[in-house]
């Protein structure tokens, strides 16, 4: 049970969290995906579907660019939608965040 | 498992999207092996840290799925939705299910309903040129273009209310895949 709540609230944030990658700058899914792997340890293959959603959604666009190496590369980038997004989740989590603290501050 | 071996995996899941979307994502994971083979790691190691390839297909058929029917809006699209969500089909769907299979009923009546009132409508329209089967002619040119005109009305509430439902289901599909979808210790 506590593996899977793990799971579902880091499932939760992922979005927000590439979503605050994305507003540093431009990036390319491979990056990003092993960017969040080592951080919150996600799939990496998880990575495309996410992204497609968030296309989907109007979260990001993509353009390519030349590589020094191989084929040009997809990069990622912010929409205005998207910068939006981040800042309601992010303002989201900071509330959630202090409640949760607030009670386990009380329990300990 | 190698590249290859995932690759194909992969190329399997995507089976019956177009072939456009099936050479984007693809290319989405060719390139990501690429990277991470000139960033010194082995293929298995990039496989085993992408993860599971058919259930990333599941996802990105579904993601697919909904984008192509929220570009249009074709029965065929609408079939790939359906499709897509039995694909990602858990406990939650198995509930649904008998709700859904009573509402796919309902629209299928309706929609022969409709096609039968155009029938009707314009075979008493086209008879009124041998003389029509009703002693009154206008009588018959009016039920006959209300007939048509009610089902063309009805047809379009009825294709309203399936987007509506699209729509709804979509998220309901979204929210549960990005929650639920986890029994498997990697995301």
């Amino acid at each position: 049970m506590g593996e899977s709540l793990q799971i579902q609230l880091k499932k939760g944030v992922l979005e927000m969290c590439v979503l605050a990658l994305l507003s540093k700058g431009d990036n390319y899914a491979y990056d990003i995906a092993s960017r969040m792997a080592e951080a919150v340890g996600m799939g990496e293959g998880t990575i495309y579907p996410l992204m497609r959603r968030m296309q989907n959604d109007g979260l990001v666009t993509t353009y390519l660019q030349e590589s020094g190496s191989g084929p040009p590369r997809k990069y990622y980038k912010l929409t205005k939608s998207g910068a939006l997004a981040l800042k309601t989740q992010v303002a989201e989590w900071v509330a959630f965040e202090e409640a949760v603290r607030k009670i386990l501050g009380d329990a300990t | 498992m190698n590249r290859a071996h995932f690759m194909a995996q992969l190329r399997d899941g995507l089976s019956g999207l177009h072939h456009s979307d099936i050479d984007d994502i693809l290319r989405d994971y060719e390139s990501h092996f690429a990277d991470g083979l000139a960033d010194g790691r082995s293929e298995d190691e990039v496989a085993a840290a992408l993860g599971d390839p058919a259930r990333l297909a599941r996802e990105l058929r579904a993601e697919v799925g909904f984008r192509r029917w929220e570009q249009n809006r074709s029965p065929g699209n609408f079939l790939g939705v359906v499709l897509a969500l039995l694909g990602l089909a858990t406990i939650d769907f198995i509930i649904l299910l008998p709700f859904l299979c009573g509402l796919a009923a309902l629209f299928f009546g309706l929609s022969v309903a409709c096609l039968a009132c155009v029938v009707g409508g314009t075979f008493l329209l086209f008879s009124l040129l041998w003389g029509g089967v009703m002693n009154n002619a206008a009588m018959q040119l009016l039920i006959a273009l209300g007939l048509i005109s009610g089902a063309i009305g009805g047809g379009a509430l009825l294709l309203l209310i399936m987007e509506a439902i699209a729509k709804l289901l979509i998220r309901y599909a979204r929210l549960h895949f990005r929650l639920f979808d986890s029994a498997n210790a990697s995301l």
